[in-house]
């Protein structure tokens, strides 16, 4: 049997044997005496109290820190520094050749005074060397320059960039992303504190014109930016994200780089480089736009991967997840990653299943509705100011109401066998998303 | 049946299809994983993760000449 599918069987076996006993325990319990069922169907209130006291806690939180953030930096105005160090981008490809084109294209639109653009092409089968090498040479404020090595991941290929960089910022993107032409003039001011280490950016989606691709551009607003505007009103942003990631040199090089042995190698660097006591800023003006998986499958790929990886960069680090203090920054970025991993989605799966299956057996079936109303309510509201935060498109707004019951449950499905394969320490492989030229996705976005 | 009845029963139905779902698609997801060609190095014993490159022995160094 081949491995994966043998890895997928035996999370598949092991989620389904709690799922079996949960069920078996509902079963017994509607049997019980009545004196019993009296009893757990309390405990049912008090266990749905306590999962909406948790969540309500996490979105107030993460609501008031983001619009602090936000008023923050309403008020302070934009920044009128003239700090402008030349900045190597490093763009990493694998089979990129349907995306690099427009990648480099978009890139060599920045509005910077000096920067350098560095293709590192990891082994790729296709032809993105040929069409990368097409751009080499000066362009206008731009070098571009075209390294190849073997492949060995995206990791690898970022080190080697990093390694050619001939400047002392660093910005580090993925080939399937468009950055936006200020982002380097808004980024670079924030590097006059020597103390900061790395700025990460605001990532969007794309390409709107499917339905899942729209649900993930709502789930990237509501659901990623938000917690990390929160995160860095707090001082404990934990993902500078792969798509558009500005490091300093000097910092690059005192964690050694990225590490090979995670699969998010953006959160792993992340974590090295608070542990290394660098500050890590959120500037949400620094926007690009990344292409959002079209099918169920690739979408599952794409999380499966980012559960395992996040885990992974947590698992490296577990002793600080018992140590708040000294570092209580770094504390609150671990253990927001593993609840927002692994805590969060396997509570949500487990409630819902729970409270779908005491609704039918208890007749208990308007408490679910009830639940649902205000859920999808408290949705729409969230969706709708983090929307006007970022300025998106209204339209995106209706989206919240199969958000929850629909989207994140689907992931979080995912998410927990993934966590359960992570836990049993089961084998994977990267996955490589398809893509799509970036043009033929933004519409008039960009 | 009621509205509220309805109500309820699409929302219990929408739990366990889009649980039923996404379990399906982690297993499409894997099916498709297991169905590509393995690499030459996919069964090399510690390789747990990426497997790095280790040019061979002989390799001359890379001179600052390549590297420009």
């Amino acid at each position: 049997m081949p491995s994966a599918f043998r890895r997928a069987l035996i999370s598949i076996l092991i989620t389904a044997g709690v799922v079996g006993g949960t069920a078996m325990f509902i079963f017994w319990a509607v049997n019980s005496p009545l004196q019993v069922q009296r009893f757990l169907i309390r405990l049912v209130m008090i266990s749905l109290i306590i999962f909406l006291a948790i969540l309500f806690l996490r979105y107030f939180a993460l609501l008031w820190f983001g619009y602090l953030q936000h008023s923050e930096k309403t008020v302070r105005g934009g920044s009128t520094s003239s700090f402008m160090p030349p900045v190597t981008v490093i763009v990493p490809a694998y089979n990129e050749s349907e995306v690099i084109d427009d990648a480099i294209e978009a890139l060599l639109g920045l509005d910077y005074p000096v920067y350098e653009v560095i293709i590192v092409d990891d082994g790729s089968t296709d032809s993105t060397v040929t069409r990368a090498r097409q751009w080499e040479g000066r362009h206008g404020n731009a070098d571009v320059r075209v390294f190849t090595k073997a492949n060995g991941g995206k990791a690898t290929a970022l080190n080697s960039g990093i390694a050619q960089s001939k400047y002392p910022f660093v910005l580090c993107m993925d080939a399937d992303s468009a950055i936006e032409p200020q982002t380097l003039r808004v980024v670079m001011p924030h590097f006059e504190d020597p103390s900061v280490g790395a700025v990460a950016g605001n990532v969007k989606v794309v390409n709107r014109d499917h339905w899942l691709a729209r649900l993930q551009a709502l789930e990237y607003i509501e659901g990623l930016n938000m917690p990390r505007r929160a995160q860095g009103f707090i001082g404990a942003v934990n993902i500078v994200p792969g798509p558009v990631g500005v490091f300093r040199l000097e910092a690059l090089h005192e964690v050694g780089g990225y590490d090979v042995d995670t699969f998010a190698e953006d959160a792993d660097l992340t974590l090295k480089l608070i542990t290394s006591g660098w500050k890590i800023i959120y500037e949400d003006s620094a926007i690009t736009w990344t292409q959002g998986p079209t099918s169920l499958v690739d979408l599952i790929q794409q999380r499966y991967r980012w559960t395992r990886g996040i885990l992974q960069a947590i698992r490296k680090r577990k002793g600080i997840l018992l140590r708040p203090f000294p570092d209580l920054p770094l504390w609150l970025s671990a253990m927001e990653m593993a609840f927002e991993g692994i805590v969060w989605p396997v509570l949500n799966v487990y409630a819902h299943l729970f409270f779908a299956i005491v609704a039918l057996l208890y007749g208990m079936g308007e408490l679910l509705l009830y639940w649902w109303v205000l859920l999808t309510l408290l949705d729409l509201v969230v969706a709708l100011i983090t929307v006007s935060m970022e300025e998106e498109e209204l339209s995106l707004v209706p989206y919240a109401v199969v958000y929850r019951f629909f989207f994140i449950l689907f992931l979080d499905v995912t998410k927990t066998l993934a966590a359960v394969e992570e836990a049993f320490n089961l084998g994977m492989d990267w996955g490589k998303l398809r893509r799509i030229s970036l043009t033929q996705g933004a519409g008039d976005r960009r | 049946m009621n509205v509220i009845d309805l109500l309820i029963l699409i929302i219990v139905v929408t739990i366990l299809v889009t649980i039923a779902l996404g379990v399906m698609t982690y297993i499409a997801y894997k099916l498709r994983t297991a169905r590509k060609p393995a690499r030459p190095d996919d069964d090399m014993e510690g390789a747990r993760y990426f497997v790095l490159h280790k040019p061979p022995l002989d390799a001359p160094e890379p001179t600052e000449a390549d590297a420009s």
